[in-house]
């Protein structure tokens, strides 16, 4: 093929994803909006009637909700590395993936964004978080890790959102070009008038290069902030320092195993298998094994120095970690995030796209049970007996939960009909 | 069996004399408690390690960041022997750990020491089977880089928990080891700078434009590393100053209140995070062989003051004796490398 | 006369472009509009430096400097000792800080860039003619035609 019409086929292959929706689409999404309407009637009837429908108590005040919260902004993590951090290494294979992943990161803010105002329970003062000065002139207590967070995820929502839309510049003039009538027009401003002229280009490109720079050190630190939520407390396996670094790695590995579960029947159903290759699946692959061994690592030193140190608390927690009440919930974490990648080591299942997908719902699993373990396990039973207790989600809570994937996927397939699906302009640049 | 790079007969006695100089010193009238020498190797082994390492994590990401010292990189692995058998001579200090006598496998002398000296010396022989694989391009070169990088993950996690943070027993500091092989890593790319400054310098004009591309690489590598580091620093303070614990912040206290600790604790973040930030920041400095040197030579330079500053308030380090055991190690390093520089080929073009 | 040449090679149009630059045609005279960057354009016709990076320095320093500027003088504007901590405790304050950095940084880099770029172009919404994936180089008239 020629390499104008070579050009034009990425365009039409890739904008082919925007043509009217079938019914499996249709059906798909119909599912993923139930959940979500789930979610908001489970959510309407929590706020109208009380925590108490939830399952939290004493000692167990942080459950599902801020597991959710953990888990979701973790996801969001691996897009913003696909998109920046491997931006600035000037790794090739990103191009195929950026597009889906930063879409990814902005939908798993969203999400994630959620579950502190449904935790709230009044959810009407989650204003209180803001920095403003109140009726009293007291400011919010910039001391406490909570408005960390509210400052580490609301900058890394806006960085996201903005890194989002300035790649999509140049594709919706693409997009600008193939439509008609209102759809053009809404493109057209969408797209600020791009034409592609010198002095665009140049800006543009030194733009990317500086939103990947300022998005690079968010990636470590907008988790590290949030594991900071635990590691501020003095509670035997939350306060420790290893937290940091060990969830930034977590988010990565739960963040890359969704973009696999995304990007694997996306291929499929949009016919992409030209742009999106099994090569670029086994450099994600190995992204995957790389922290899930940093995650065994961490699980490895945290029981040992525990074991180490004498201390009955920490040593008490980490036994009633494996073998008390969650015994199961643990087991199910360290097969599904420490045993199972391993075998990733095997480069023919590197490279079997359909293993990483089974592989990748394994590992979503699992590092969403990690996240339970983690919060409830040092509530439940920390450093005086008569304060022990256990905990277990409601089907408010589960609900929840499982809206909360209804209103990823019901963004996601909007995504997919909306905007294009894969980086054209880069693809294009690189052919 | 494939052919290792053989060290000459002079090499090997010179090793042994050093070997000599450093036991002398060590156990004669001017040594007498072993801090010296545990410093020295905790600053030695990690910069010996973390410059395999940083060869190592290159090849596994295929990339050309260190290319053009890589063989003078890897030519100083028989300094982990050295080390290795050095630590061996540490064995009358380790009695002074305060967990002697605890009860538990873990706790128990020989295992401390025996654990220690196996992965070191196992960390030889990674290093020594990378080396040559990588040396002779052979195809399987990146299986035994990941071995080596296990190997290194390990020994440097456990010089971090075993040689120093079990000193203050029983404080724990679960980042420790993370912190130590990071902070390896971040001295093996220091040492490439400084490699490439002394051995390229300003290259000349017929190297073309691909001699100084390798030194902006390294440049952003150290720019980034520092970064990293003040991250990794940063978590492990906040954790201790937040929950304010007696039994962890008496740590930080000892080294962090009073003169002179607590300038060279303030130091240890210029060394490491501030001189090579702010030095490395604009764009043409990247590409100044200068510039490079001195940012690495800061770095190494944070390195040993910290591990001092680890040590002091618990362990007595002798000035001389040190100086005289670096002496040693810097000897045979350029000694090897120098070697290597003679007998191997010129600047890799890779 | 404005000259246009619409290429849809990009050999060709590269050859055209060192044409033009040969002729001596002064580059504030030569427009080019492509799909995508190509950077052998920067090396035909040399550009000025983007200016776009010292919107992101000034905006990163303010965030920097607002962060803690924020932070202290609320802490000490009503001085409460919350869980024995000082009134200025700078560890939270330089997470704050960073946070705060990042996010003027990237602002003020995208509205630099908008600034720099001249858009919103509203004739750029609907487009009176689109070229596609065409290499386009556009010459102005100068004094001497």
């Amino acid at each position: 093929m020629d390499k104008p019409d070579k050009l034009a086929q990425v365009e039409q292959d890739v904008l082919a994803a925007m043509k009217r929706p079938g019914i499996g689409y249709l059906a798909a999404l119909g599912c993923s909006a139930t959940l979500f309407l789930t979610l908001l009637g489970l959510w309407g009837y929590q706020m109208t009637t009380g925590m108490g429908v939830s399952g939290l108590m004493n000692p167990v005040g942080w459950g599902v909700y801020i597991t959710n919260f953990v888990f979701w902004v973790g996801i969001a993590h691996s897009g913003t590395l696909i998109s920046a951090v491997l931006f600035l290494f000037r790794a090739r294979f990103r191009s195929s993936f950026n597009r889906p992943a930063e879409a990814m990161t902005v939908f798993a803010l969203l999400v994630a964004g959620l579950f502190p105002l449904i935790h709230l329970g009044r959810t009407w003062k989650f204003y209180y978080l803001f920095p403003y000065p109140t009726q009293r002139m007291l400011w919010v207590n910039f001391r406490s890790p909570l408005i960390w967070d509210v400052f580490a995820v609301s900058t890394y929502l806006t960085v996201s959102v903005v890194f989002f839309y300035v790649g999509l510049i140049p594709d919706f003039a693409i997009a600008r070009r193939y439509k008609e009538g209102l759809a053009k027009r809404i493109y057209g401003v969408l797209s600020l008038g791009w034409t592609g002229t010198r002095r665009q280009w140049k800006n543009y490109n030194q733009l990317y290069l500086f939103l990947a720079a300022f998005a690079t050190p968010l990636v470590a630190s907008v988790h590290s902030v949030v594991s900071w939520d635990f590691a501020m407390s003095i509670i035997p396996g939350w306060h420790t320092t290893i937290f940091a670094p060990y969830f930034v790695a977590g988010a990565i590995f739960s963040g890359t195993a969704m973009v696999i579960t995304l990007v694997v029947p996306m291929r499929k159903i949009l016919g992409l298998d030209r742009y999106i290759t099994d090569d670029h699946f086994e450099s994600i692959a190995k992204i995957l094994l790389f922290t899930s061994l940093i995650v065994s690592y961490s699980y490895v030193v945290e029981f040992g120095l525990a074991a180490y140190s004498g201390n009955p608390f920490e040593m008490e927690q980490f036994r009633y970690r494996a073998l008390g009440d969650y015994t199961v919930m643990f087991w199910i974490m360290v097969v599904c995030n420490s045993l199972i990648p391993l075998t990733l080591f095997v480069r023919g299942l590197r490279r079997n796209v359909k293993y990483l997908f089974v592989l990748s719902l394994f590992v979503n699993v699992g590092m969403w049970v990690e996240r339970f373990v983690i919060i409830v396990s040092s509530l439940a039973r920390d450093f005086d007996p008569y304060a022990w207790g256990t905990y277990s989600p409601s089907f408010v809570e589960v609900g929840i939960t499982l809206g909360s994937f209804g209103l990823f996927f019901t963004a996601y397939l909007v995504f997919l009909k909306t905007l294009p699906v894969l980086s054209i302009t880069e693809i294009k640049e690189h052919l | 069996m494939k052919r290792l790079p053989e060290m000459t007969g002079g090499q090997v006695v010179l090793f042994v004399l050093a070997g000599g100089v450093v036991a002398l010193t060590q156990f004669g009238p001017l040594g007498h408690d072993g801090g010296t020498l545990l410093l020295a190797l905790l600053f030695w082994a990690a910069v010996i390690e973390g410059c395999i390492a940083a060869v190592a994590a290159c090849t596994l990401i295929k990339a050309k960041w260190v290319a053009s010292v890589k063989r003078e990189l890897l030519s100083v692995h028989p300094l982990l022997l050295f080390v290795s058998v050095l630590f061996l001579f540490l064995m009358p200090f380790v009695d002074s750990y305060p967990w002697i006598g605890r009860e538990g496998i873990w706790f128990n002398k020989g295992f401390f020491v025996g654990r220690n000296f196996v992965l070191l010396l196992l960390a030889y022989l990674a290093a020594r089977r990378f080396t040559i694989a990588s040396n002779g391009d052979e195809e399987g070169r990146e299986r035994f880089a990941g071995i080596y990088l296990f190997v290194f993950v390990v020994s440097q996690s456990l010089m971090a928990f075993d040689w120093v943070m079990s000193l203050a027993y029983p404080w724990v500091n679960t980042l420790m080891g993370g912190y130590f092989f990071i902070e390896s890593l971040f001295a093996g790319f220091a040492l490439s700078g400084i490699l490439y400054a002394f051995l390229h310098g300003r290259p000349a004009p017929t190297h073309g434009p691909t001699g100084r591309s390798d030194l902006k690489d390294i440049a952003i590598l150290l720019f980034g590393f520092s970064i990293l580091w003040v991250g990794l620093f940063f978590a492990q303070f906040l954790v201790i100053w937040y929950g304010n614990i007696p039994e962890e912040v008496s740590y930080l206290l000892a080294r962090t209140t009073s003169s002179p600790l607590r300038e060279l604790s303030l130091s240890i973040l210029a060394f490491y995070f501030l001189v090579p930030f702010f030095v490395l920041l604009p764009g043409r400095s990247k590409t100044n062989p200068f510039v490079v040197f001195a940012a690495s030579f800061s770095i190494l330079l944070g390195i040993l003051v910290e591990r001092f500053v680890y040590l002091a308030p618990i362990v007595t380090v002798r000035f001389g004796v040190l100086a005289i055991h670096f002496l040693c190690f810097l000897l045979l390093f350029v000694l090897l490398v120098g070697v290597k520089r003679e007998t191997g080929e010129r600047v890799l073009q890779a | 006369m404005e000259r246009r040449m619409i290429f849809q090679d990009r050999e060709e149009f590269l050859a055209a472009l060192r044409n033009l630059a040969r002729e001596g045609v002064p580059q504030e005279r030569i427009q080019v509009e492509t799909p995508f960057h190509v950077h052998e354009v920067d090396e035909i016709l040399p550009p000025k430096p983007a200016k776009v990076k010292n919107f992101a320095l000034v905006g990163a320093a303010s965030g920097t400097v607002t962060g803690f500027a924020f932070t202290i003088l609320t802490s000490l504007s009503w001085p409460l000792i919350v869980g024995g901590k000082p009134i200025i405790s700078l560890p939270p304050f330089v997470i704050i800080a960073f946070a705060l950095t990042i996010l003027f940084g990237a602002l003020s880099t995208f509205f630099g860039f908008l600034f720099l770029a001249r858009l919103p172009s509203v004739s750029g919404f609907v487009p009176k003619e689109e070229f596609g994936n065409a290499f386009v180089i556009t010459v102005e008239p100068g004094e001497t035609e």
